[in-house]
Order: structure tokens, then C-alpha cells, then sequence
């Protein structure tokens, strides 16, 4: 059976100050996996989901997400930034920060009302912190500030999401969390973008997986293409040791 | 109370207002630099504004300014994307060059403008009320007056339509630029609205004192409130306090109003550095004195964990052994006795099983350093508050 295309990325080659980061990346994307961007640190991962979420403008080449450009799609699309990114000091609370992912769906202008308040309790709801509502977001624990993004990304309810390290810095207990609610948006026929540092995971977590180091190394299947070879060829050592079983 | 004073306090506290509500965005953007960047390089708009119409007021001469202002950001902005530089270094580039260039052109042209560098930075708000509007030979009150009521009503219009797009590019530029809300557009609206506040204000009251609006009040509520609302709502009614209390000191003291507001902010804000209950440099002080404490009360309970041996257990000899001050080792004690964590028989020391269960799950975050909840045991065992 054809699998239908979610993302495509043709030739993108992206700099900064006019230092290439990414290099001549072609890269298709199914639909409906649960997929993982793994790399080392500085390969460009982040860059790369930038790069498609239209944050930063690529020197060449193309991304269509469903065969359409992303500023078309962009209701299609939900993005967990890198912790990491934001000021947690933000004068803020944690529901109103969920709330930020409704913007997309009001547009300009428009202010959040009670139905948008009643989206954001939801999905603070899912991921178990709607006892932190009203905390101000410096006053959480890094694990329910990944938590309340996943939530941000929740109440945008696409059917594409990215994730810029979710489990950065979280417990046991909250990554279970967090891939238990990936697994289900899968489930629910999303396509669930993840850029995943722990190695020993990606086998038990995704189904998918993309290779990359300034260039893309290789992407496919999980249990096709997730080996020694490709691991050595994206991180430079030798990986037979390294990992084990 | 005279009409001209009571304008000259109408018109600082719009200025304030007007320069409270962009100063909160640029503090939270970490931009306060740029404000005192814009300040000083709209020095040469003006000049020139000024060569062409001869009148501060002009719309000419406030468009012109403006965009000096918007250029200074666009050239340090520049500059840093070269990469050879960082933003302070690229600021410190921009505005003096621009300012000097201004300072240039009125020293050569000395002769045919009354414009001089101190009016510009320090300006004379007393003077304000003098500068009247003339409609059909009615007075409509000081032109400052309705040049800052215009500046404040543009701005609180386009914070009330943008509040939600501002809030979301400043918190999370990636966010608001992948939702479509482009966080360039808005960063460069805010820096057109700070440049126009910033040109508007500056006959009355002088550039520095337009920083001091923009910058003080901002950063003393932000160590206060943790709501951007009431952070925009009291950094403006802190500037307007500051407005009528700084104008009555300088009229007691019979000295400059712009420098004594100046300084009634910086006092302000040293007094909130220092009491604020969170973010305030005692309680800073406080709270780290305390974590001391937490952490030697913590090798004091794992060492009793450690040693069956009484003797290593016997008050008398503890201090040798862990080797500290007799006051921190009494103060130890006495904490871990207030909370019920060791009990004392014969000179001997014990863990109570309450002590017990509390350092085996400090070991348990120490070891696996999994569980990022030590504030949640701590608050569980009730520390520093029994
Ligand atoms: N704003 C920027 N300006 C200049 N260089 C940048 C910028 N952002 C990233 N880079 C550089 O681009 C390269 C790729 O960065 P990127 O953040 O995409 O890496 P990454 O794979 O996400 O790394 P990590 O695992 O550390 O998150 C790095 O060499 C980085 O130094
Ligand atoms: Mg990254």
C-alpha cells in the first residue's frame, strides 16, 4: 500500500551567516509514524524543524507538508520548542501558556475566550498538571515545564506535531508520561516528529527514524535502518561496543 | 496649584505611561540597551528635522527622528548578524556615531537653530507649558500636552489589538513565528512605537529621563509581580508616582524636575532590588543562607546514616569529626532537632525514623539524580518551618 506523504523536504540547505548547518537535505516523511531525528550536538536537528516550521528562511531548497508550502498549513502543525528556547522568568502562568497554543487557530487580533480556557484545562488535564494551573511557570520543575509545553502542542490539535527534545531533562516517571500520550496521538493517526538524544530508547519508543549530521545519513524503519552502521556514520565512533542490549 | 503646574505634572505622567507600556516589552526582551541606543541616535532626525521645519512639533521632523531611531536598530542589527560581534558591542558601535553626527551638525550650524545638546538629553519640562497650541486663536493647552496624549493613545490602541501576538513573539518568538504571528513585523512595531515615544518626549523631558520611564519602572515591577498585566498596569502608575512625587521634591528643592524624577526612580527601584519578597537581593541572600544550612544539615544526617559506632555519634565528638564551626554545628543540631529528625540520649545521637526516611530519600534523588522533586521532599519534611 502507498503510505501518503505528511512532509517533504527537497535539497534545503540552510546557513547561518553563511555558515551551512544543514546540507542538501531530501527527506520524505510518512504519514501516521512516530518518528525520531537523531544527531549529535550541533548536527541541526533544531535547525532543521525550524527550518520547516518556516522560524528561519533556508538558503535553497523546499518543505511542503501534505504537498502544500507550510504557510498554507500551518493549522496542520504543532511545535514543542527546545526547553531550553523560552525565558522560563516570563511573567506568566502555566494555563496561560497552554492557552498560547490556541493563538494559531483565533489569528490576529482575536482574544482567547472561555472555549479556548476550556481546550488549554484539557489538555493541562492529559498531561496531570491542572493542579499547577495557575503556577508562574519559573515556579515548575523542568519535567512539568516539558509537560506544559507537550500540552501547548496538545491544544493545537494537528495532525502533524515537532518536538525539540521533550524529554530533556525530565524523570522516569514524566518521560513514561510523555511517550504514553505520543504513542496515542499515533494511534490516532498524527504524525509525531521527535528530535531524541537517548539511543538505548529509540528502538522501544519510535517506529521511525532519521540519521542526521549537517547532512541526512539515512531514514526509514526503525527495525531496518537503526544499526551499528548508520549510529557510526552519523556519530563518528564506533558503536558496536557502545550500545548494548 | 497653578495651570502651568498642573500640566507640567499632566504631561509627565503621560510620558510616563507612554513610555512604561513599550519599556515592559523591552525589559522582557532584554532590549533595555536599545531604548538608551534609540535615545541618543535620534539626535541627528531632529537636526535635521529641525534645519527643514523650525519647529520641534513638526510631524516632519517626528517622522524623521523616528526613523533614525528604526535605523539604529536595523544597523545593529547588522552588525551582529556578521557574527564578529555581539549586540552590546554592535549598540556601542551605532549610537555614538549617530549621535555624534548630530552634534556635528549643530556645532556647524550653531548660528541658525536654537537647538542645543543639553536641551536634548536633559530637556526642560518647565518650559512645556509655554509651547502652546494655537487653533483659530483659541489655546488648546501645551502642544506637549497633546503631542504625548496622541503617542499614548496610538500605543494603548495597539496594545490592546496586538497584546496577545506580543506576549506570545516575546515569550516564544519560534512559537508565535511557526503560528504565523511574525515576530519580526512585531519586533519592529515595538521599535517604532519606542522610537516615536522616545522623539515625542524627549522636547519636554529630555532623552535620559525617556530611558529612565522605560527602563525603571518596568524592572522594579518585574521583580514584584509575576503577571504581565499587572506588570504593565503598575509600571505605569509607578511612573506617574514617580512623575508627581519627583516634580513636588524638585519644586521644594527648586532644582531640575527631569533629574530629580530620574532619581526618585533610581531610589525606587534600589529599595525593590533590595525588599522585594521573591526576586529581592535579601531574600536572595536569605534563601541561599538556607540552602547552606539544608546541605549541612544533610551531611549531618547521612554521617549519623553511616556510622552505627556510638562513638562517632557522641555530641562531643561530632564536631571534630565533620569538621566545622561550633555555631554551624549547634545550628545544625538545633534544626534537626526542631524538626524532629535526631533524637539525643546520653550525648548519643540517633536518627528518629522520621530522619531516617527523609535521608534515604535524599540519597535516593542524590544517587539517581532521576527525581527532580528535592523541593517536594524538602516541602514534605516541612524544613525551616517546624
Ligand atoms: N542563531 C544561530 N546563529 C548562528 N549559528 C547557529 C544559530 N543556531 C544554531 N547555530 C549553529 O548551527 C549548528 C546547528 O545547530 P542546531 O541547534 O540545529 O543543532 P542541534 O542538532 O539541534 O544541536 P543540539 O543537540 O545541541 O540541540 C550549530 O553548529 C550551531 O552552533
Ligand atoms: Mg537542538
Amino acid at each position: 500500500m502507498e503510505q501518503k506523504i505528511a512532509i517533504s523536504i527537497d535539497d534545503l540547505t540552510v546557513a547561518y551567516n553563511y555558515k551551512p548547518v544543514l546540507w542538501d537535505i531530501d527527506l520524505q516523511i510518512p504519514e501516521g509514524v512516530l518518528m525520531a531525528i537523531v544527531g549529535p550536538n550541533g548536527a541541526g536537528k533544531s535547525t532543521l524543524l525550524k527550518s520547516v516550521l518556516d522560524i528561519i528562511k533556508p538558503l535553497a531548497g523546499s518543505v511542503t507538508v501534505y504537498g502544500k508550502p507550510y504557510k498554507k498549513q500551518r493549522h496542520l502543525v504543532a511545535y514543542v520548542p527546545q526547553k531550553g528556547s523560552v525565558d522560563w522568568d516570563f511573567p506568566t502562568t502555566a494555563l496561560d501558556v497552554v492557552m498560547m497554543g490556541t493563538y494559531g487557530a483565533l489569528g490576529w487580533i482575536k482574544r482567547p475566550g472561555q472555549a479556548q480556557k476550556k481546550q488549554a484545562l484539557e489538555a493541562l488535564e492529559k498531561v496531570g498538571m491542572l493542579p499547577f494551573q495557575n503556577r508562574q511557570i519559573s515556579q515548575l520543575s523542568g519535567g512539568q515545564q516539558q509537560r506544559i509545553f507537550l500540552a501547548r502542542a496538545l491544544v493545537q490539535n494537528a495532525a502533524i506535531y515537532f518536538m525539540d527534545e521533550p524529554f530533556q531533562g525530565v524523570d522516569a516517571t514524566t518521560e513514561k508520561a510523555i511517550i504514553q500520550i505520543l504513542k496515542e496521538l499515533r494511534k490516532a493517526g498524527k504524525t509525531v516528529i521527535v528530535v531524541h538524544h537517548d539511543l538505548q530508547t529509540v528502538p522501544e519508543y519510535f517506529d521511525w527514524v532519521t540519521f542526521l549530521n549537517v547532512k541526512k545519513i539515512a531514514t526509514g524503519p526503525v527495525a531496518q535502518i537503526f544499526n551499528d552502521d548508520n549510529l557510526t556514520k552519523t556519530y563518528g565512533i564506533n558503536y558496536k561496543t557502545s550500545i548494548v542490549e | 496649584m497653578s495651570n502651568a503646574q498642573i500640566e507640567i505634572q499632566l504631561i509627565l505622567s503621560l510620558v510616563a505611561v507612554a513610555c512604561a507600556l513599550p519599556g515592559v516589552f523591552l525589559v522582557l526582551r532584554k532590549m533595555a540597551l536599545i531604548s538608551d541606543a534609540i535615545s541618543h541616535s535620534i539626535l541627528p532626525g531632529i537636526v535635521v528635522g529641525f534645519f527643514i521645519t523650525h519647529d520641534l512639533a513638526s510631524p516632519l521632523l517626528i517622522l524623521m527622528a523616528t526613523l533614525t531611531g528604526v535605523l539604529t536598530v536595523v544597523l545593529v542589527e547588522y552588525i551582529q548578524k556578521t557574527g564578529l560581534v555581539k549586540e552590546d558591542t554592535a549598540i556601542g558601535l551605532v549610537f555614538p556615531s549617530l549621535f555624534s553626527l548630530g552634534v556635528i551638525l549643530i556645532a556647524r550650524n550653531a548660528g541658525d537653530v536654537h537647538l542645543d545638546v543639553d536641551a536634548v538629553l536633559l530637556g526642560e519640562v518647565a518650559f512645556a507649558p509655554f509651547d502652546r497650541w494655537m487653533y483659530n486663536g483659541m489655546d488648546m493647552g501645551p502642544k506637549s500636552l497633546w503631542m504625548m496624549g496622541g503617542i499614548l493613545t496610538m500605543t494603548i490602541t495597539l496594545l490592546s489589538l496586538f497584546y496577545k501576538e506580543l506576549k506570545v513573539a516575546t515569550f516564544d518568538a519560534g512559537l508565535a513565528a511557526s503560528l504565523g504571528f511574525a515576530p519580526m513585523a512585531i519586533h519592529y512595531g515595538l521599535m517604532t512605537v519606542s522610537s516615536v515615544t522616545t522623539v515625542g518626549a524627549f522636547d519636554a523631558i529630555g532623552a535620559i529621563l525617556v530611558v529612565a520611564f522605560m527602563i525603571v519602572p518596568a524592572a522594579c515591577v518585574y521583580l514584584l509581580t509575576n503577571n504581565l498585566k499587572k506588570l504593565l498596569i503598575f509600571s505605569s502608575l509607578l511612573g506617574i508616582f514617580a512623575s508627581i512625587s519627583g516634580y513636588w521634591l524638585a519644586h521644594a528643592m527648586d532644582t531640575s524636575i527631569a533629574g530629580t524624577i530620574a532619581t526618585v526612580l533610581g531610589l525606587i527601584f534600589f529599595l525593590v532590588y533590595l525588599f522585594a519578597p521573591n526576586r529581592g537581593y535579601i531574600s536572595q541572600w536569605y534563601k541561599e543562607k538556607q540552602q547552606k544550612t539544608e546541605v549541612a544539615l544533610l551531611v549531618f544526617l547521612l554521617h549519623l546514616a553511616n556510622h552505627e559506632d556510638e562513638m562517632e555519634r557522641n555530641s562531643n565528638h561530632l564536631q571534630e569529626h565533620i569538621n566545622w564551626s561550633h555555631q554551624l554545628a549547634r545550628k545544625v543540631l538545633k534544626l534537626a532537632n526542631q524538626n524532629n529528625m535526631i533524637e539525643i540520649e546520653n550525648e548519643i545521637i540517633s536518627l528518629t525514623p522520621k530522619g531516617l526516611e527523609f535521608t534515604e530519600q535524599a540519597i535516593s534523588y542524590i544517587t539517581d539524580n532521576k527525581n527532580s522533586e528535592l523541593e517536594g521532599i524538602k516541602q514534605n519534611y516541612f524544613l525551616f518551618r517546624g
